[in-house]
């Protein structure tokens, strides 16, 4: 195709062309890149008589001898005689066979067309099809139903009508060009065919695709950096041709197409489209005059409506199918590894793993129709995010409102929580019902994808994905209400598999592995923080035995994700290592057998089914054992029981990898069976383990019944530590916490180191148990405690209060003790009967001279003017706001997280777009 | 290697199950119990009725007096016992009112409170009532004749009370859908008035079963036109009661609130030494007997009552002469006894009975709280009773070297009145 340029001669004329031939004018447009000597060449070797005149359309170094020259299209359509009967328009980057030409006025004779388009073949390929002339949908978005790399054999080779043609190499007659003005020169060549098309359709002329006319294109008219400005064109060719009645809906429909593709796009993490959406209108705005303009001009030789439009374009949108197909895609290819599902294949259900992905899911579902048909239960560990700015604020060292509040760092699930709610447009209960079915889903998928980087291919490693989110330490974690815990565990497989690469995978870029590795490190130290370090503890395991693949420096920057913990940490590091905070929870003695019994086996096995049993085995024993350490808080309790069900986990992935009947994969199944069989009976309430129940509904009263000043706190107590949501404090006999009058949140479950409000109110309830205190409503005012609530059997508190003077029993709950406290202040005291209302994280309301005392832990972070009240903070009341701002400490550590999380991102994206 | 892991795997395995389960972190040992030091005392003002309530303590503290009814107070009054560790206060001083519940706020736990009413024909007393229990019976009650009983439910508490009461009359189990579910609001009073719901009964007993909440419950029985005050007390099998002297019918009540027969025995003791087993005899279910001490002996005498389940003794002395006086008996010997309200009432004169029931003799002081006074010592010979009067007081604080029981009685033209002491039991 890089033939030199030849002089039109007549030796090089068919003798085979009739004379009477229609004359056809050729206008040759040169194309950025394109060899210009090449394509006149081609054009001169066409077999055609008469002899087409040849104008080149731009500004050529050189032109060949007899060739005329126009600057523009408009120009050399209009500079046509009427001796001539066709324009030929062709690319300089378009290489037509000899007879193109020729098959392209034979049957657009032939079919009475005005228009007619070659078949376009990818230039310097074996006859890969790039167009044989296009369907459009309503938006004129190219629908050409040819598939990627689609060989021509011929099988499109029949003549007819088509919305439009490519401009690469298009036949029209010179009166109906000349009528219709020619193409758009404001547009690139496709968005250009389509506008001419459209148009010449409009004003009564058939267009026609012409399969026998080949024409290789180099396609250098089409580069991605005019991507945008075909979406313009078409939008302006849309303007131009459609009816004011087809504008007034397609124009919207077309607005929230572009909308769907942007904000889908996003979530694949690619901005380009958003980007050519919104310039693609911002040209248009600025390019109406003009538009309108070409629209009035194409008034005049319109003759057919809209309909005629319609009868050769796909229904409904082409963006929105191949986003939709795309997203299908993904979601197949999270259980398809081996992309059976995505290339059609017809091995579908004998693609390795479906089988188990699909029996996984299934189980999934059946366990989380309670979350999905009612929603997650308000108990235990499991209550609703905050509002996603108040949580934010919260994690970015804000005020930290558990229990009588606190300086102290929220748990850094709290900014996770937060960002899901904002990301889910502040909708906090829809955020945390697809964030947990979310994670449901990912403990599958993740399993799965982690066995399947390790070699595995069979399907116990989806299966095994159930034994994450509900084996021996899942299952109690779970059973006890703890969300994070359940959310934990589904990331886990997926930290560690980010240390891990896989043979076809090495060539990927490093960046956006490291970028992940951090992403995935934050996601999982925001959720249970010791966990972070299992990653490097498999890794290491892995290279013991002697196992490929593993990347110690991509688990140790997955250690970076710690940063997100860091302030947690810092204030509270009684949560790793005090022991009389843990949960409590044991696993039955049944499970470290199981686990033998369930490797034992695989020891009889080969490769990597036996590697990965032994490191599950040991993995979730080691977690088991931890557990029973003494001198370890909730943290490192928690960690170890979700490393059990881990560990547990890979033993089924290894153990179900090869379903057959010999008997050693026989002895394995059973053994892995039954550890699976074990751990799916926890799922069965529907509730993925979590405790039912409605403590925020059961609460309601504290809101509905609130003083006019808002709800305040409410004191809840029992014998029974699973009664007290979140954690709890060890009162006289009995648990006790303080929640949030306007309903317990996801941030209050996890109580900060006790300060001295907290020392005072474990003394105020001391003196009430013991009876003396004929009137606790009083001792318990100044806390804000709106209302008592006592769980559980009756204990010293019940009988306590059944006589005193100031606690107003009150029946508003069945199945527990209600006192409510008319004697307790307001969280926000401004003196005089004025009470300030919460404001996010702080407080607002009239603006005084006085002060406002805060029934709140005191500390310095308060503004403005804080002073301390006894335990108590206080504000000055001059600027009607009460607001917490942290520690430089605490500040810096919140932005040294983001600064991780912001190079995760970058990292990815950087990658991504390398790749 | 797969050896090596298999040999680890089991020492893991075995690591599991030879460190113990750690025990799940436990709450804190229950704190000690410490009883309010409260009272609760019935108030009866109007129709020519004054109550003054007395208040003894060991020290110089604040008293604080609330009168309730119908759910809120009716008036309070703050004051301090003072140097003498006394005060009285007249109920009319601090607000008008009927019929009500008082509650007392005493200084320290060893401290207590009584009742005096006063009228024109009739005089009442006794000692105020503490926490109350959630099971209390009442016997002794009558609505034969003129006879008129009333159970006063007294509930100072910021919570509803429910009772059900279980009423006994020698007619059987009397059955009325107002003893069920009987609603005492908070800081309220609700009365049950037994001559309309069980006329023409000669002895009524109360079982009041508490459902919710909780509630003091008092007997205010009438009779020759003086009226008889007496706490509601859980049943127990071992009681003292000093008698008074004189020549008035004199009966023990004692009745039994369970649901089984029940064997007792009454000790009589006379200043001239013991006799056991003066009486015995066996309760029918929920049944009562009772004993006409009067035909015993006009003098002052004592007499403990032991049984083999819970039973309820009291003191109804009553002729058309002195009025009636009712009142109960204590379950516990003591060395040191408040008398919250004993004294010389004008135009009468008033007495404390002493009880030592040990096989000691004892010496005991008896100290009149009021400022300026002295201290009067006598000995009480072992198993004998010693009857003494006494002057003018806010109350008596009375002092043995050995365990006694003590009561004191009071009379005026054509009434009279009784009540028995306040032990001080950590003192």
């Amino acid at each position: 195709m890089t033939d030199a340029p030849a002089p039109l001669t007549a030796e090089t004329q068919s003798v085979e062309a009739p004379n009477d031939a229609p004359r056809v004018k050729v206008l040759l447009t040169l194309v950025e890149g394109s060899d210009f000597d090449a394509a006149v060449a081609t054009v001169s070797r066409q077999v055609y008589d008469p002899v087409p005149d040849l104008v080149i359309v731009g500004k050529a170094e050189s032109v060949p001898d007899g060739a005329e020259v126009a600057v523009t299209l408009e120009e050399a359509i209009a500079a046509a005689d009427q001796s001539t009967d066709y324009l030929w328009i062709l690319h300089s980057d378009a290489r037509p066979r000899p007879d193109a030409l020729s098959a392209l006025v034979e049957e657009v004779e032939r079919a009475d067309a005005a228009l007619g388009g070659s078949k376009l073949l990818v230039a310097g390929s074996h006859d890969v099809l790039e167009s044989i002339g296009s369907a459009t949908d309503v938006f004129g978005e190219p629908y050409t139903g040819l598939d990627e790399d689609e060989i021509d054999l011929q099988q499109y080779d029949v003549v007819r009508e088509v919305s439009f043609v490519s401009s690469a190499s298009m036949l029209v007659r010179r009166d109906l060009a000349q009528g219709l003005g020619g193409l758009d020169e404001k547009v690139p060549p496709v968005a250009a065919g389509l506008d001419f098309s459209q148009r010449a359709r409009l004003a009564g002329g058939r267009v026609i695709s012409v399969p026998s006319s080949e024409v290789y294109h180099q396609g250098r008219c089409g580069g991605k950096s005019r991507k945008w400005r075909e979406q313009a064109g078409r939008l302006r060719a849309m303007v131009t041709a459609y009816s004011p009645l087809t504008l007034l809906w397609v124009l919207p429909y077309d607005f929230l197409v572009a909308l769907v593709d942007s904000l889908v796009s996003l979530l694949f993490l690619r901005w380009r489209p958003g980007a050519r959406h919104l310039m693609s209108w911002g040209w248009n705005t600025l390019n109406i005059p003009s538009t309108f303009g070409r629209r009035r001009r194409f008034k005049k030789v319109r003759v057919l409506g809209d309909e005629e439009l319609f009868r050769f374009q796909a229904r409904g949108s082409v963006r929105l199918r191949v986003i939709g197909s795309e997203l299908s895609n993904r979601m197949l290819s999270i259980f398809d590894e081996d992309q059976a599902l995505a290339k059609r294949s017809r091995r579908i259900w004998g693609s390795p793993g479906i089988w188990g992905a699909v029996l996984a899911v299934f189980i999934l579902g059946f366990s989380m129709r309670s979350i999905i048909f009612s929603g997650l239960p308000n108990v235990a560990g499991s209550f609703p995010f905050e509002a996603g700015s108040v949580a934010l604020e919260r994690w970015f060292a804000g005020w930290n409102e558990s229990g009588l509040g606190s300086p102290d760092a929220v748990h850094p699930s709290v900014g996770l929580t937060g960002l899901a709610s904002i990301l889910w447009f502040g909708a906090e209960g829809a955020a945390r019902t697809v964030l947990t079915l979310a994670f449901g889903l990912l403990a599958v998928v993740g399993m799965g994808r982690f066995a399947g980087r390790l070699g595995l291919r069979g399907p116990g490693r989806y299966l095994a994905g159930l034994v994450v989110i509900a084996g021996p330490g899942t299952a109690v974690l779970a059973g006890s209400g703890s969300w994070t815990s359940l959310a934990a565990a589904s990331v886990l497989p997926w930290a560690v598999r980010a240390a891990f690469v896989h043979e076809s995978e090495k060539d990927r870029s490093h960046l956006s592995r490291f970028g992940w590795v951090i992403l995935i490190g934050l996601t999982l130290a925001s959720l249970s923080p010791v966990l972070i370090l299992v990653p490097v503890v498999v890794v290491l395991a892995w290279k013991v035995w002697g196992g490929q693949g593993s990347r110690l420096v991509l688990a140790l920057s997955g250690l970076l994700g710690t940063a997100v913990a860091l302030q947690f940490f810092y204030s509270d590091v009684g949560w790793l290592l005090e022991a009389d905070r843990r949960i409590g929870l044991s696993v039955d003695d049944l499970w470290p057998v199981l686990l033998v019994v369930g490797f034992l086996p695989l020891v009889l096995l080969e490769g990597t089914a036996r590697r990965i049993g032994s490191l599950g085995v040991l993995l979730g024993l080691a977690g088991l054992l931890l557990v029973r350490i003494p001198g370890m808080g909730p943290g490192i309790e928690e960690a170890s029981l979700i490393l059990a069900s881990f560990g547990a986990a890979m033993v089924v992935a290894a153990g179900l990898d090869r379903l057959t009947g010999r008997p050693k994969h026989l002895m394995s199944i059973v053994a892995a069976g039954a550890i699976l069989f074990f751990s799916i009976g926890s799922l069965a309430d529907g509730r993925l383990g979590l405790p039912s129940g409605d403590l925020s509904e059961r609460l309601g009263f504290s809101v509905s019944l609130a003083h006019e000043h808002g709800p305040g706190r409410t004191l809840l107590a029992s014998t029974q530590r699973s009664d007290v949501p979140g954690e709890a404090r060890s009162g006289p006999g009995y648990w006790y916490r303080v929640v949030d009058g306007t309903g317990m949140t996801h941030d209050e479950v996890w109580l900060p180191s006790p300060r001295d409000g907290d020392e005072a109110l474990d003394e105020a309830l001391r003196l009430i148990s013991t009876g003396s205190e004929l009137r606790p409503g009083e001792v318990l005012a100044p806390f804000a405690i709106d209302w008592v609530v006592l769980f559980g059997p009756e204990f010293r508190l019940d009988e306590v209060l059944v006589a005193q003077f100031d606690l107003v029993p009150t029946p508003l709950d069945p199945d527990s003790r209600v006192f409510e406290n008319p004697q307790a202040v307001a969280l926000a005291d401004a003196g005089a009967d004025s009470a300030w209302q919460r404001s996010a994280s702080g407080f607002s309301g009239d603006l005084g001279s006085g002060r406002v005392a805060l029934a709140l832990n005191h500390s310095d972070g308060w503004s403005p003017q804080p002073g301390p009240v006894g335990w108590q903070a206080s504000v000055s009341a001059a600027e009607g706001v009460a607001s917490f701002r942290g520690d430089s400490y605490s500040v810096a550590m919140a932005w040294v997280a983001v600064a991780v999380a912001l190079l995760g991102l970058i990292l990815v994206i950087v990658g991504r777009a390398r790749r | 290697m797969r050896w090596v892991t298999l040999l680890l795997a089991l020492v893991l395995a075995a690591g599991t199950f030879f460190v113990p389960v750690l025990d799940a972190p436990g709450v804190e040992t229950d704190v000690g119990v410490s009883p309010p030091p409260i009272a609760v005392c019935p108030v009866e003002e109007g129709s020519g009725r004054n109550t003054n309530l007395s208040v003894l303590s060991t020290v110089d503290g604040p008293v604080g007096l609330t009168l309730f009814t119908a759910g809120e107070s009716a008036g309070s009054l703050a004051s301090a016992t003072g140097a003498s560790g006394s005060l009285v206060i007249p109920v009319v001083d601090v607000a008008a009112v009927g019929t009500v519940g008082g509650l007392v706020e005493m200084p320290n736990a060893i401290s207590a409170a009584g009742s005096v009413v006063q009228g024109a024909a009739s005089m009442s007393a006794e000692a105020c009532a503490s926490v109350p229990e959630a099971q209390a019976f009442i016997t002794g009650g009558s609505t034969a004749g003129e006879a008129t009983f009333e159970l006063h439910l007294m509930n100072p508490y910021a919570g509803e009370a429910v009772v059900e009461l279980i009423v006994e009359s020698e007619a059987g189990t009397e059955s009325n859908s107002r003893f069920e579910a009987v609603i005492v609001p908070p800081r309220s009073s609700t009365f049950v008035d037994f001559n309309d719901l069980t006329p023409g009964r000669e002895s009524l007993s109360v079982s009041i079963e508490t459902i919710k909440g909780r509630v003091n419950a008092i007997g205010r029985l009438g009779i020759h036109g003086d009226t008889g005050v007496w706490r509601a007390l859980p049943g127990a099998i071992d009681w003292f009661i000093p008698v008074p002297k004189g020549s008035a019918s004199k009966e023990l009540i004692i009745a039994t609130p369970a649901n089984t027969e029940i064997d007792y025995q009454v000790d009589l003791f006379t200043p001239s030494g013991a006799e056991e087993a003066f009486a015995t005899g066996r309760l029918t279910e929920r049944g009562q007997h009772v004993i006409d001490l009067g035909e015993v002996t006009e003098e002052a005498i004592g007499v403990r009552v032991v049984s083999t389940g819970p039973v309820v003794p009291v003191l109804r002395w009553s002729s058309p002469d002195i009025g009636v006086a009712i009142t109960t008996g204590v379950v516990v010997e003591a060395n040191r006894w408040f008398l919250p309200g004993a004294s010389t009432l004008e135009g009468g004169w008033a007495t404390i009975i002493m009880l030592n029931a040990g096989i000691e003799d004892s010496t005991v002081s008896i100290r009149p709280l009021r400022e300026n006074t002295s201290v009067r010592s006598f000995e009480v010979s072992s198993e004998s009773v010693l009857a003494i009067g006494i002057e003018e007081a806010d109350g008596y604080l009375v002092e043995s070297t050995n365990p006694v029981v003590v009561l004191w009685t009071a009379q005026r033209a054509g009434s009279t009145s009784a009540a028995i002491g306040v032990p001080i039991l950590d003192g």
